[in-house]
């Protein structure tokens, strides 16, 4: 397998190269023939296939019915569709935290996640942490410790830490650092925020 | 994010009669958090989706009496919660817990990892139509190549950015392709093709094939497996550098070793000049800087990757130590 | 003067914020969130060519898409950057508009162009702006005389330092949402300078000022990349004028990588010279700063002002590449300074074979421009490099920078900044008490993440004898009393004053209508427990509530800022931060274990608000120290990291332990509060000081961030080499 490699390099590249390719890479604007619920025929059965889908999500609760086409990310369906503004967009590419929400339990970046595939599933939001006017132990905690500074990226934190503390509710520093590092905080505050996640776990505990 | 179709096979009967009788090319989507990426900038071209997340079968971790069999559709943090990975292969699970992040991990899957496209900055870029996308040219040839290629590029000096990768041939794994003629068996080392073969792709999936499984076999006796990775930052971080190896130590001396490297080539690089110093002698730090000597005579640096050398050999030194400890 | 922190119930203390729960929560509005009726989303489309004429530019495609409003041309002529604006749309939908931006036709004659700022030094290089070189002489200083300082040196060091792009990235990236109500314009805008912005909006759309309204409720960072009006907002009130619609634009994370600043670039020269005891006797320095289309940074302020030094001469050109314009980041200039001048005496030091901390000690000031200017009115540097020593236990440095061994060195490292932190006399603020007994204070300025909302409360409540949950605070709109744009480390030292002044006023009125209730002079009226009580006859008392409703009405209070003797002595913010790191030799990474951060900022308003800032400070410089680097590929023109996976910024498991350090020293000549700025002081020091502790680690000093894997081992290769 260790092949002497080639030893024929390209050329230089020019910027003519460049300037020329351009343009071929944009956003394609294929016009596709409405397609939902319907499937394409194969010897081994029928597919389906969809340019529209409606799906259902249980956010924050409550049972959500809508129609979405296949490049919608759960991220703009929570924010544009539901009304659900906690979430934030800050990278788009799965790059920073920010739009960290539960699905299933699980945290997960709803930038890069299909809404279509979210179908059947449950989502928990921000919106979704309290229980009324009474804030989460984590929500308290991120207050008391100050572990933020813009608060852009808190949302995000305080999904990622409230299902951490579900599944290791006494956790040390290290796992902290660990459990958080999918999220990040451009303001720098992770010092901050590694102690409101401690104080979090201590409330949940009763400690 | 570019329009397109998406369609939700439901066996792997369908999915293979899918791709191999749709004309249009289709992109297969895992978890999605390399395809997305890829739809949103619009590298990626394809104008039906394949999402196998529906596909029956495709996920899950089954012991099997000579080995370990993990589906495609496995989410890489099963594989990094799996008792029988963490007691068996440990540079497996080391290797799964270093990549991505625990949001990705818990979407992100083993044949998605082990089928992601390149990072390279240039491929990446919409704007540039560079070899990889059938263009004439290597943009980092000439162009910024920090983290490129030292070993393997011709034409095109991408690095394969799996660590599971690495992990998984060290370990002897083989990759079961899917299609519609049935399942074919390769080594995983010989699933991945390098930019000599096909420029456009970096491994040997034609059209009409997925990736079904991983096959690892059972650990021999005396096994010692361990993944390094070498990062800039402390975590979310493509390998600068990584070393897989995995050993039978017997009195101090490798009887068997396997050494993979990741990102220095297009594709996972096994080093068997280096196993050929390795093997058989006294386990020294002496004898790493050899082994890495003789595998960097293949290197060939470009203007801005060529720490990765030094790297090679702190990785493939902490790696080949701690397997003999 | 006396110093010494008054015994305040609130201020200095830490008090947790009181938008605390709207942001937990996700309810608190930024700028990305606004949603109006009818509201379009604009779209720009953007130059792909570094230096291109616009021949022409046909929206007519795009303006036949179903669900297109408005089409805007931008360019006119040259485009000197990729990423400059060309175009904008405004559409019903994000994908309309995306739509709609790939069908506009632009016709362009592309230029040669020259990305790479070192090959735009040479004469050859193509010319960024027509008929002008592409370097430019923009500071020059020069004290006493240099050469005569060199001749009287026993030791002279010359060495250079690199700093790379720095990218802000706020993590809400830059936004604008803009409506005519008739001929009144009302823009929400991620802005750090809501006054600003209407002014400049004012000026460019040729509108009064009073028919403008800038506001911003909540926003998600700005770092120095929100100072000022930008296109997108411009282009955004044109479209919803034309479009009579409320008009959304946000910028993407490509864009911040391309067309709204980043920290330039610099390559500093300093030469040194000592006497053997350690006395300086001259420097120089040469920079050449990059700012793309924009200007390069000063990075000079330290080495003329830090050190007692007589002789000093400072030459700073800038280098024009064809790159978007550099915009103020987080401490402009002072931090790349600060990498080059502490790396320089700790260079120096070792050649003196001398403690780097007694070096500073030696080469104190008490006078800015090295001890020859103006008498600093308090400074308490000093405290801060013995605290901050205790605090790290600077005694377990290595006595000889790279003398330990193994393939893990530890080291420790010192490093100093000097800021500005005065404030702004003129900033405003109003007080209003209402009769059922709340409290409005009313400031336009911003809350940039900072705690400006608390601090207010924190400093109404303090002066007023209450809570700061009892405190409304109304903040970032511009129709509000004026402030100055939040930027400088000025908004504390500007904003609290004013607020302060106001409460001032009010209590001497509520202790008038006290008076008069308990039948005393209003010289006998205290306060204290939500009552008024009379002095001479403690008994004698009145509960706030009754007081509040004697008023009848809700009355303001007007509050000012006022002046300095900025003519008699100077006025400046001090900090020293100690660093403690691991270096793995053979991969080249660097962990940074420990990091002390010792400021003197005046008197603290709230210390919970302030330590996060001083931690997100010492985060950012670690992470422009190990990580963050803009890179530009000259084939493209354009940069190849536009991006949060490749533009590496820290993560939570690259960071140490970092302790706050505040010396408590109040100014009163400064103000009536004693306070200065903090925003930027901890940013100065805090990657020159995980420098120097490299270099006392590996016994080699990097000279250039980010200190990468390649560039440690790099820096390791050139000592093997011995140069």
């Amino acid at each position: 397998m260790e092949k002497n490699p080639d030893k024929k390099h390209p050329g230089g590249v020019s910027r003519r190269d460049f300037i020329k390719g351009m343009g071929t890479g944009a956003l394609g604007t294929a016009v596709l023939p409405p397609l939902l619920g319907q499937t394409i025929a194969t010897r081994k059965g029928r597919v389906p296939v969809y340019d529209k889908k409606t799906i259902t999500l249980t956010v924050n609760g409550k049972k959500a019915s809508l129609t979405v086409e296949p490049n919608e990310t759960l991220l703009d369906v929570l924010r544009d569709r539901l009304d659900l503004a906690g979430t934030k967009k800050i990278c788009d590419r799965g790059e920073c935290g920010g739009c960290t929400v539960l699905l299933d339990r699980a945290p997960v970046y709803a930038c890069m996640y299909l809404a279509i595939r979210a179908d059947g599933k449950a989502v928990k939001t921000v919106e979704g942490l309290a229980e009324g006017e009474k804030l989460h132990p984590v929500q308290e905690a991120f207050i008391e410790k100050d572990g933020y500074q813009c608060g852009f990226c808190t949302p995000g934190f305080l999904m990622t830490t409230s299902a951490f503390l579900e599944k290791n509710p006494a956790p040390s520093l290290d796992e902290i650092k660990q459990a958080l590092s999918g999220n990040l905080c451009r303001c720098g505050n992770y010092a901050k925020i590694y102690g409101a996640v401690d104080a979090a776990a201590r409330k949940m505990r009763g400690a | 994010m570019r329009e397109f179709k998406i369609a939700q096979p439901r066996t792997a009967d369908e999915l293979a009669a899918l791709l191999a009788e749709t004309k249009e090319p289709v992109a297969m989507m895992a978890g999605g958090t390399d395809l997305i990426d890829e739809l949103k900038s619009g590298v990626a071209t394809a104008g039906l989706v394949a999402d196998l997340q529906a596909v029956a079968g495709l996920a899950g971790i089954v012991p099997e009496k000579e080995g370990l069999r993990i589906g495609a559709m496995t989410k890489v943090v099963d594989l990094d919660e799996d008792a029988a990975v963490a007691r068996n292969y440990p540079s497996l699970r080391q290797a799964a817990r270093s990549l991505a992040t625990p949001q990705l991990r818990n979407v992100g899957t083993v044949g998605g990892n082990l089928c992601q496209r390149p990072r390279c900055w240039y491929y990446r870029d919409p704007q540039v139509v560079c070899r990889k996308k059938g263009g004439f040219n290597c943009y980092a040839f000439q162009g910024r190549n920090k983290y490129h290629a030292i070993f393997g590029g011709s034409g095109c000096f991408i690095v394969y950015p799996s660590d599971l990768a690495p992990a998984l041939i060290s370990l002897g794994a083989k990759a079961t392709i899917g299609s519609v003629k049935g399942d074919k068996v390769v080594p995983l080392e010989q699933f991945y093709a390098l930019p000599e073969i096909d420029g456009r792709r970096e491994n040997i999936l034609d059209k009409g094939q997925f990736l079904k499984s991983v096959w690892v076999p059972a650990p021999k006796a005396g096994q010692k497996a361990v993944y390094v990775k070498l990062k800039e930052r402390g975590t979310w971080d493509f390998a600068l550098v990584s070393a897989a190896v995995t050993g039978v130590v017997q009195g101090g001396v490798f009887a068997e070793i396997s050494v993979v490297m990741g990102g220095v080539a297009p594709i996972p690089w096994r080093l068997r000049k280096a196993e050929d110093v390795l093997r058989g002698k006294p386990v020294s730090e002496a004898l790493v800087r050899q082994a890495v000597d003789e595998a960097l005579k293949d290197a060939s640096p470009l203007r801005e990757n060529g720490y990765k050398a030094d790297l090679a050999f702190a990785a493939l030194k902490e790696a080949v130590l701690a397997a003999a400890a | 003067m006396n110093t010494k922190a008054p015994d305040y119930r609130l201020i200095g203390k830490p008090t947790r914020r009181i938008d605390g729960r709207e942001v937990v929560t996700g309810r608190a509005t930024y700028t990305q969130d606004i949603k109006l009726k009818d509201m379009l989303i604009g779209k720009i489309l953007r130059s792909p060519h570094a230096a291109a004429e616009v021949v022409s530019i046909d929206l007519a495609p795009a303006l036949a898409l179903p669900g297109v409003f408005a089409a805007l041309k931008l360019a006119e002529g040259k485009v000197r950057y990729a990423g400059q604006q060309v175009a904008a749309v405004a559409a019903v939908d994000e994908r309309t508009a995306e739509k709609a931006l790939s069908r506009i036709k632009v016709e362009y004659k592309t230029l040669p162009y020259v990305v790479d700022w070192e090959k735009a030094r040479d004469a050859s290089a193509p010319q960024v702006r027509d008929g002008k070189g592409n370097v430019e002489k923009f500071n020059e200083y020069s004290r006493g005389d240099v050469e005569k300082g060199f001749a009287e040196a026993d030791v002279v060091v010359e060495r250079t330092y690199r700093t790379a792009f720095e990218i802000h990235n706020p993590a809400e990236t830059h936004g604008s949402v803009a409506y005519w109500e008739g001929d009144h314009l009302v823009v929400y805008d991620s802005t750090q300078n809501i006054h600003g912005v209407r002014d400049g909006l004012a000026r460019t759309l040729k509108v009064p000022a009073a028919n403008v309204t800038v506001i911003k409720k909540y926003m998600g960072g700005g770092f120095g990349s929100k100072l000022g009006l930008n296109e997108h907002t411009v282009a955004a009130a044109n479209l919803a004028r034309e479009t009579r619609r409320p008009v959304k634009i946000l910028l993407s994370r490509r864009d911040n990588a391309v067309c709204v600043g980043y920290r330039p670039s610099s390559l500093q020269t300093y030469k040194v010279g000592a006497k053997k005891d350690g006395s300086l006797t001259a420097f120089s320095l040469v920079n050449y700063a990059s700012g793309g289309v924009g200007a390069g940074d000063e990075v000079s302020e330290p080495v003329v002002d830090i050190y007692k030094c007589p002789n000093c001469k400072v030459e700073e050109f800038t280098v024009f590449t064809n790159t978007g314009a550099s915009r103020a980041t987080r401490a402009p200039g002072h931090t790349q300074g600060a990498l080059g001048l502490e790396g320089v005496m700790d260079e120096l030091a070792a050649a003196l074979e001398m403690d780097p901390l007694e070096l500073r000690k030696k080469n104190y000031s008490t006078r800015n421009l090295g001890d020859t200017g103006l008498p600093y009115s308090t400074k308490g540097l000093d405290m801060c490099y013995e605290l901050g020593a205790k605090a790290i236990g600077w005694e377990r440095r290595n006595r000889k920078p790279g003398e330990g061994s193994g393939p893990v060195r530890r080291g420790i490292g010192v490093a100093t900044s000097i800021w500005f932190g005065a404030g702004v006399p003129g900033t405003l603020a109003d007080i209003v008490l209402y009769p059922d007994m709340s409290v409005e204070v009313v400031c336009g300025t911003q809350d940039l993440g900072t705690g400006t909302r608390t601090h207010m409360a924190v400093v109404a409540a303090e002066t007023l004898g209450l809570e700061p949950k009892d405190i409304t605070v109304k903040l970032g709109n511009s129709d509000y009393p004026w402030a100055p744009l939040s930027g400088g480390s000025l908004t504390t030292p500007s904003v609290a004053p004013a607020v302060r002044d106001a409460a001032l006023k009010a209590v001497d009125r509520l202790k008038a209508v006290a008076a008069a209730r308990l039948k005393v002079a209003a010289d006998d009226v205290a306060m204290g427990d939500r009552k008024f009580f009379a002095k001479s006859a403690p008994e004698k008392t009145v509960v706030f509530a009754d007081v509040y409703r004697d008023l009848r009405r809700e009355t303001p209070f007007h509050g000012e800022r006022t002046g300095y003797p900025g003519d008699a002595y100077a006025f400046n913010t001090f900090g020293a931060h100690f660093a403690e790191v691991d270096v793995n030799v053979e991969t080249g990474r660097i962990r940074v274990l420990k990091h002390v951060a010792a400021h003197d900022s005046g008197q603290i308003i709230n210390k919970l608000t302030a330590e996060s800032q001083v931690v997100g400070a010492v985060t950012q410089g670690l992470s422009a120290g190990l990580f963050e680097e803009r890179v530009m590929d000259d084939t493209t023109g354009n940069p190849v990291n536009p991006n949060l996976c490749d533009y590496k910024i820290a993560t939570s498991l690259d960071i140490p332990e970092i302790t706050p350090i505040f010396v408590d020293i109040v100014d009163t000549r400064l103000n009536n509060l004693g306070t200065k700025g903090l925003g930027e002081p901890p940013r100065i020091p805090s990657s020159a000081a995980i420098a120097n502790a490299v270099y006392n680690a590996i016994g080699v000093h990097v000279r250039e961030i980010p200190m990468t894997p390649q560039r440690v081992l790099a820096a390791l290769k050139r000592k093997e080499a011995g140069s």
